[in-house]
């Protein structure tokens, strides 16, 4: 693969390949662990770190506000309404939920297919997930009418004797999620634990000490604890990879089970899978690059996990584009019903058929300059496709959920979504905890695995003979 | 039972002081101390009496108020037990007490026939200016809950309309007068009579000089009975009869044609071409007569002739033809309707008059290509039917409309076989415009030293020109009689708290003349008073005279000449006209009449490009007396859809040519004076006319004030019908009218609007597209009876396409069928439905954002040209799926399916995902997404139907089929182990219904009437193909069209 336009003396190429380094050369194990614990163990905290984190916290404050005046009101002060009983909660439940695909996906079956270069960005990406989760699941809490009795949806042992309905996929959601949300957050653990030593061994302060002593839970580093390690990483990897599927495949249930023309569709499985790890991807590039930027970072995650990521955004953009032009297709051309030709068209024409149209530029037009290695390797181009790409999916879910809803089968039914200032209150408001998450996150922990990265330098490898350079990229 | 009502109120809101206060509780421990330190013999009756501490009483009166006369006032009992429960949790030293030594009456020996928990029905009747329409109270524990049709009677057979049915929220309004006020003072009625007594003593040398009464349209007998001996002893006295919304045409006509007053009664069953001049006798009691006309139209299109075993070949119908101004009910389902001005109306009607040989054709008019073929072809049927046709003119239309309208029923050989003349149901005729008129110029004049206004609203409510707010102040003393403190209420001297109808003695007639007692359900909530009261201040002989004893003066001697006692006592005739609730065979006897009718020459036509307006009471809250009921101001008005205000209503032709567009706001000037109103545009409304629905626009109640404009506002007192010459200004205001169902109003002015050419609306098509309706004409129907059940997507997937197992319904299988023939779109099921299942009201705002709380709607949808639409009601209810979508998504089983196929919603289960009504087809459940029921009025808590829950928060909810009537025959059923018989249930909207449109019943039941229909070639599901196996079925439409004017049309 190596081209000719690479100028061949830069020290970030792989004169063999020509792809860029997924570390820079010159680092050693020291310099990797000094580089990745200095953010967390400083004892200056950057101004602007303080910055973002008030920023965030507002949003946070807003969000707060925003949930105590649904609780004292009622889900009446969003927009939902009959027909569209099903507004935002529940586009931004699906856009989150897909979010924390991509940290999964990295985490788990990047580690199993051995893409030693998800190593630098998998923590944080796993941290996303987890974020992105936690602002997910809060919204099926939310938006139901009386969420005092939202734990009805859990089978538990109760002296009515009564069980959740086991053929709503509403039911099947809370496993799903609950599911993902624990493994997601056992895994990103675990993988943390020699990191956490590592703080721990490093920490000046005594309550730093403390701290990562008690998370580190003992860890030594002994030949023992790297095995049990290593075999726990893969056993978890197992366990998550079928989630990557799972969840989200029993999301798009949600709707492909009902009877609505627009949700009602066999396609969504896979799509709502490829359009989460779209979206999730779109994420990580979304927090990457100004984390890399502000703490200078750029040695460690390299223009190669930025081309690497863009290259899946690439392919899982097709993906969805395929879904999308398979509802078209079958809409317009294949199933004969009435109902699914007028919600195409619906969807394309009708009164907010606007959102489509976002929705098609964003995910499908915009994305295809991805194909150019140039601009996959424009931080400032990523970043700003980055933005679209989660623009567009959270436009598919509004898509989905609200325009199919507007008009369904009776015409005398017919309604429109005007969305309020709580909905968007709402909806800024998780991505502010989102945020104000991350910035704890990038604070106190470690959000490049030290551990993997030193795995990675040609350093580690002196043991395996005859291929010393080629192995550092893949 | 003690008179405490009037003071429940302030009681209520004491006492929920008293528990707000936080107080010091007695421990046990603390009452022990106080009693050891007692020493020496001393009796004590109570622990209170020993400890008497103030804390101690606070403890008491907490967990016993003083008022325990509620326990024995049924009206306050609930709200007793309620606070009581409150008590027990909050007080201290609830274990310890006795009771306290206070004056409480339980019953001892229950009135025989009460039963807690048990209904009782009691036979009353409505007085509604047009005439009363019998009713059947349920009443729980002395409340009435629940206002229906009289089934026994023979004039409305159970049938009654939406104002009927609300009056029960009227009884109940939380803002209804509570007190007599002098000046604004509170002032007791013994004042008041004694201050009235006095004064006409001091008149009665002048003969009552100076004394007026204005009185809202008299419907009682006893009443004109009363004032006609108060004239006598007062004969300078006047009584002024005026509502805003009269039959001052009609009486005219009836007085210039038989030299006397005299009632048309239309006999509908005979009639197989109806043709109605501007005439609404299908959209509610605004038209009198309207329960019969409806079920006797709605009876000659049942076409259910099968179920006798008469060949479809055979089928026969009526058919109806509108010309008309403001797009009505009547119009939609007409088979041919012709738009017209109002003032265009007359001119047509001479001119059909003068085609069938009556009379001469009136010159200047010109007439559309449209018009003229319509006339035509009228005219043709109308030959060809003689004696078996009818033309009904409209109330809102004027003197010559209905000679014309008689002329030619009388030469069409009609009178006495469609149409016979009686004496008049309003026992005091009169022309009440020119009367009112008089009055103010007295009033000007100085001559009316007392104005009595009973009932009615005239400050209001009078056309503009007369000025009766300024008038009024030259008065010496007004007297109101209202049930509201309303504008007038608020200029009188003296206000007096008026009983409703269900709580006083009265009488009224109904259209066919049936005599009934109004008697009164419940003691007078606020004590109120009637125009019994005031009038009978005239006898001097027997002034204190109460209406039960006049009643029995007029109707006693006739009640029991017509049931013979079978060795019964004295009373036994009267206690069976309580009974039943009318007088049997009091039914006036059709008049021999000899008519001199000339048709007067109509005025010339008004240019085209003109802009009249047309003034019209509205569908629900009449000439403003409603406007304060919730139900009526919520539920979307027929055609307009429109919930809450009223609008300039116009076509989309003229909305266009003024460049104005819907919600926005213009001024309609008229006569000098002016309005503002939002526009709102209607299909099939005719060009160049605005019409103004009255009876908004009221200043006061908090459901009635600031809803809306007042048309009386620019309403002549010379034209109060309709008038031509307004001009429009436009402005840059928007009002956000609440169009809440069908033709949502954005996708209405997106795609309907434009031009006001459109030829089909999107709703309308898709609704045929769809299969959604169904239709065929008369001659359609006879070639392919099979129309409802071909074509695409009309066919039901068989029953075990489906994952899970089809459910086995062994004995009881409830069904529904709607005949979509005799339908006419009047909303009596809706508001019926609002009472029966204590659905909540939810305001403007809420309305228009899509979240009335409507269990069944109407989906009206239109078809053809938006000028000259057809359209399509189709109640719309929960289908009772037995494969439901909703219930297999519910995640808690919130929504489960009932052993006899009834979706059962579970309250106080549900989370409130909203899931099921994302997933139900046809968008009927509802959601609380606020707190919509009202849990703090007191006087609403009355009114709830104690059978069905009222929802909270956060649930979801939807038409249950009525299941607690189900479970209640049911349970007598069960107790006498039987089945339960066909006919035996009867859901609200059902027994709503005017046209037994509406049937229910079980299907396994192979011999109910439900079953049948369901067999009807006709039937049909909606949405049967999604193969939710719908319970609820419709009757296809079909219509009789003239062949000439509509060759192709339908299927």
């Amino acid at each position: 693969m190596a081209t000719k336009d690479v100028p061949v003396n830069d020290p970030m190429l792989d004169p063999v390949t020509g792809e860029f380094a997924v570390i820079a050369p010159g680092h050693t194990f020291k310099s990797v662990t000094e580089e990745v614990s200095r953010i967390v163990l400083t004892p200056r905290t950057p101004l602007g770190w303080f910055f973002g984190f008030t920023l965030a916290g507002g949003f946070v404050l807003m969000l707060l506000v925003a949930l105590a005046w649904l609780l004292v009101k009622g889900p009446g002060i969003w927009a939902v309404t009959i027909p569209v009983a099903w507004g935002f909660a529940i586009v931004n439940f699906v856009w989150w939920i897909g979010i924390g695909h991509a940290g999964t996906l990295i985490s788990a079956i990047l580690l199993l297919f051995k893409q030693g270069w998800r190593n630098s960005i998998n923590r944080f990406a796993e941290a996303m997930t987890i974020f992105a989760v936690i602002c997910a699941g809060m919204f099926p809490l939310i938006h139901v009418g009386r969420p005092w009795l939202g734990y009805w949806l859990l089978p538990y042992p109760n002296t009515m004797n009564v069980w959740p309905q086991f053929r709503s996929p509403l039911m099947w959601d809370c496993f799903a999620v609950s599911t993902y949300a624990t493994i997601s957050v056992v895994f990103w653990y675990i993988g943390m634990v020699p990191d956490l030593g590592t703080l721990r061994d490093r920490a000046q302060t005594r309550l730093g000490q403390y701290f990562y002593g008690m998370l580190a839970m003992g860890w030594r580093g002994s030949v023992r604890h790297w095995a049990r390690y290593e075999t726990a990483s893969l056993l978890l990897a197992g366990l998550a990879t079928p989630l990557v599927l799972s969840v989200h495949t029993v999301i798009s249930f949600d709707f492909a089970v009902a009877l609505l023309p627009g949700w009602h569709t066999t396609i969504f499985p896979p799509y709502f899978v490829a359009g989460a790890i779209y979206s999730g991807f779109a994420m990580v590039i979304t927090l990457a690059i100004p984390i890399r930027k502000f703490y200078h970072l750029e040695d460690l995650v390299t223009l190669r996990h930025i081309d690497n990521m863009g290259k899946v955004m690439l392919a899982t953009g097709l993906i969805v584009a395929y879904g999308y032009s398979t509802e078209v297709f079958m809409s317009y051309c294949y199933s004969a019903s009435h109902w699914e030709y007028f919600m195409m068209w619906n969807r394309m024409f009708g009164p907010i058929g606007w959102s489509y149209w976002v929705l098609i530029t964003c995910n499908i037009a915009l994305p295809q300059l991805l194909w150019s290695r140039k601009l996959r390797r424009s931080v400032p181009f990523m970043f700003i496709m980055s933005l679209i790409v989660n623009t567009g999916m959270w436009f598919e879910r509004f898509v989905i959920v609200i325009t199919s809803l507007t008009r369904d089968y009776l015409p005398s039914s017919w309604g429109t979504y005007r969305a309020t200032k709580w909905d968007y209150a709402t909806f800024a408001g998780t991505l502010g905890l989102f945020t104000f998450l991350f910035f704890l996150f990038i604070r106190f922990l470690p959000m490049i695995p030290m551990s993997e990265l030193r795995l990675m330098l040609p350093q580690a490898k002196v043991h395996k003979e005859a291929q010393p350079i080629a192995e550092a990229g893949d | 039972m003690p008179p405490v009502r009037d003071s429940i109120e302030k009681q209520q809101n004491s006492v929920d002081e008293d528990m707000q206060k936080t107080h010091a509780k007695l421990t046990l421990a603390e009452v022990r101390a106080k009693l050891a330190g007692q020493t020496g013999k001393k009796y004590w009756r109570s622990i209170d009496e020993l400890a008497g501490t103030p804390e101690f009483e606070q403890a008491l009166r907490d967990e016993f108020p003083q008022h325990s006369s509620e326990w024995i006032d049924p009206v306050s009992r609930r709200g007793f037990l309620k606070i009581m429960g409150a008590s027990l949790a909050l007080a201290g030293l609830s274990g310890c007490t006795k009771q306290p030594d206070e004056p409480i009456y339980p019953y001892v020996k229950a009135p025989e026939d009460l039963v807690l928990g048990k209904p009782v029905y009691f036979a009353t009747a409505f007085p509604f200016p047009t005439g009363a329409v019998p009713v059947l109270i349920k009443s729980y524990a002395y409340r009435p809950i629940k206002v229906d049709g009289n089934p026994d009677h023979p004039y409305n057979q159970g049938g009654s309309d939406p104002i009927t049915q609300a009056t029960l929220l009227d009884l109940y309004d939380p803002d209804r007068s509570k007190h007599c006020l002098y000046r604004g003072e509170t002032s007791p009625w013994p004042t008041f009579l004694a201050s009235f007594r006095s004064m006409l003593a001091d008149k009665k040398p002048l003969g009552g000089q100076g004394v007026y009464f204005l009185s809202d349209t008299v419907t009682s007998p006893t009443l004109a009975a009363q004032w006609k001996k108060g004239q006598a002893a007062f004969p300078n006295a006047k009584f002024i009869q005026y509502s805003p919304v009269n039959r001052d045409s009609a009486y005219a006509a009836s007085k210039a044609a038989f030299g006397e007053y005299a009632d048309a009664q239309y006999r509908l069953a005979d009639a197989d071409i109806i043709v109605s001049l501007d005439a609404d006798f299908l959209s509610g009691a605004r038209h009198p007569g309207f329960h019969r006309l409806a079920k006797d139209y709605a009876n000659r299109r049942r076409l259910d002739a099968t179920l006798n075993g008469t060949a479809s070949a055979n089928y026969s119908m009526n058919r109806l033809y509108a010309v008309e101004s403001m797009t009505s009910t009547t119009g939609m389902k007409a088979e041919h309707r012709l738009a017209l001005r109002a003032s265009d109306i007359e001119g047509f009607a001479a001119a059909l008059a003068a085609a069938l040989g009556v009379g001469s054709a009136p010159s200047g008019y010109t007439w559309s290509p449209e018009a003229q073929k319509f006339l035509a072809a009228l005219v043709a049927d109308l030959k060809s039917s003689r004696g078996r046709c009818v033309i009904i003119p409209g109330e809102q239309q004027t003197v010559g409309v209905h000679l014309a309208a008689m002329a030619m029923n009388d030469s069409l050989g009609n009178v006495g076989k469609t149409v016979v003349y009686t004496d008049t149901v309003n026992p005091m005729p009169s022309n009440q415009t020119d009367d009112l008129r008089s009055l103010v110029a007295d009033m000007n004049a100085g001559k009316v030293d007392w104005l009595v206004i009973l009932n009615a609203n005239p400050v209001y409510s009078a056309p503009a020109d007369l000025n009766f707010g300024d008038a009024i102040g030259k008065v010496g003393t007004i007297v109101h009689l209202g049930n509201h403190l309303d504008e007038t209420g608020l200029q009188a001297h003296w206000h007096i708290n008026a009983a409703h109808y269900l709580e006083s003695w009265t009488d009224a007639r109904a259209y066919d003349g049936t005599v009934s007692v109004v008697q009164p359900m419940i003691e007078p909530l606020y004590g109120g008073h009637t125009a019994h009261d005031i009038v009978q201040s005239l006898s001097f002989d027997n002034p204190d005279a109460s209406a039960y004893q006049l009643l029995r003066q007029t109707w006693g001697d006739q009640a029991v000449a017509v049931v013979k006692p079978a060795g019964g006592d004295a009373d036994f005739g009267w206690r069976k006209l309580l009974h039943d609730g009318f007088l049997s065979g009091s039914a006036y006897t059709p008049k021999t009449l000899t008519a001199k009718i000339t048709i007067p020459a109509p005025p010339p036509q008004s240019p085209a490009n003109s802009l009249e307006i047309i003034f019209r009471p509205d569908p629900h809250v009449y000439d403003g007396r409603y406007a304060n009921v919730g139900w009526l101001q919520e539920i979307p008005r027929p055609i307009t859809n429109l919930s809450w205000d009223n609008a300039a209503l116009m076509s989309y032709a003229t909305l266009d040519n003024m460049g104005v567009h819907e919600h926005q706001v213009i001024e309609i000037h008229l006569n000098g004076y002016k309005v503002l109103a939002p526009v709102l545009a209607v299909p099939g409304h005719p060009d160049g006319a605005i019409t103004a629905h009255l009876g908004q626009g009221r200043s006061t109640g908090r459901v009635a004030g600031g809803t809306g404009f007042s048309a009386y506002q620019i309403r002549p007192s010379a034209t109060p019908l309709f008038a031509s010459g307004a001009t429009v200004v436009k402005t840059d205001r928007e009002w956000g009218l609440a169009v809440p169902k069908s033709h949502y109003i954005d996708h209405r002015a997106t795609y309907v609007g434009g031009d006001g050419s459109g030829t089909h609306s999107l709703e309308g098509n898709e609704a045929i597209d769809r299969g959604i309706i169904r239709y065929a004409t008369l001659d359609q129907f006879k070639k392919e009876p099979g129309f409802a059940q071909e074509g695409y997507g009309k066919d039901t997937p068989p029953p075990d396409e489906s994952l899970f197992p089809a459910y086995r319904y062994d004995k009881n299988a409830w069904g529904m069928s709607i005949d979509l023939n005799s339908c006419v779109g009047c909303n009596a099921c809706v508001v019926s439905c609002y009472a029966e299942n204590n659905i909540a009201v939810v305001g403007q705002h809420q309305a228009t954002i899509g979240r009335i709380m409507q269990w069944i709607r109407i989906d009206t949808y239109y078809e053809g040209d938006l000028a000259a639409p057809r359209a399509h009601f189709q109640p719309m209810t929960c289908h009772q799926c037995e494969n439901a979508p909703c219930e297999q998504v519910c995640p808690v089983g919130a929504t489960v399916h009932s052993p006899e196929g009834l979706n059962m919603m579970i309250y106080n289960r549900c989370v409130g995902t909203r899931y099921c009504s994302n997933n139900c087809p046809y968008k009927v459940r509802r959601f609380n997404f606020l707190l919509y029921s009202d849990y703090t009025t007191p006087s609403l808590k009355l009114m709830r139907n104690p059978d069905v829950t009222v929802r909270s928060r956060g649930v979801m909810e939807k038409c249950s089929y009525c299941v607690q009537r189900i479970q209640e025959v049911k349970i007598e059923a069960d107790k006498n182990n039987r089945p339960i018989h066909d006919g035996e249930i009867f859901t609200a909207c059902q027994q709503a219904c005017p046209t037994n449109a509406i049937i229910f019943g079980n299907i396994n039941d192979a011999d109910a009437r439900v079953t049948k229909l369901k067999k009807l070639e006709r039937t049909y599901g909606v949405l049967a193909d999604l193969n939710t196996r719908p319970r609820t079925t419709y009757v296809a439409e079909v219509i009789n069209v003239n062949p000439e004017l509509t060759p192709d049309v339908g299927a």
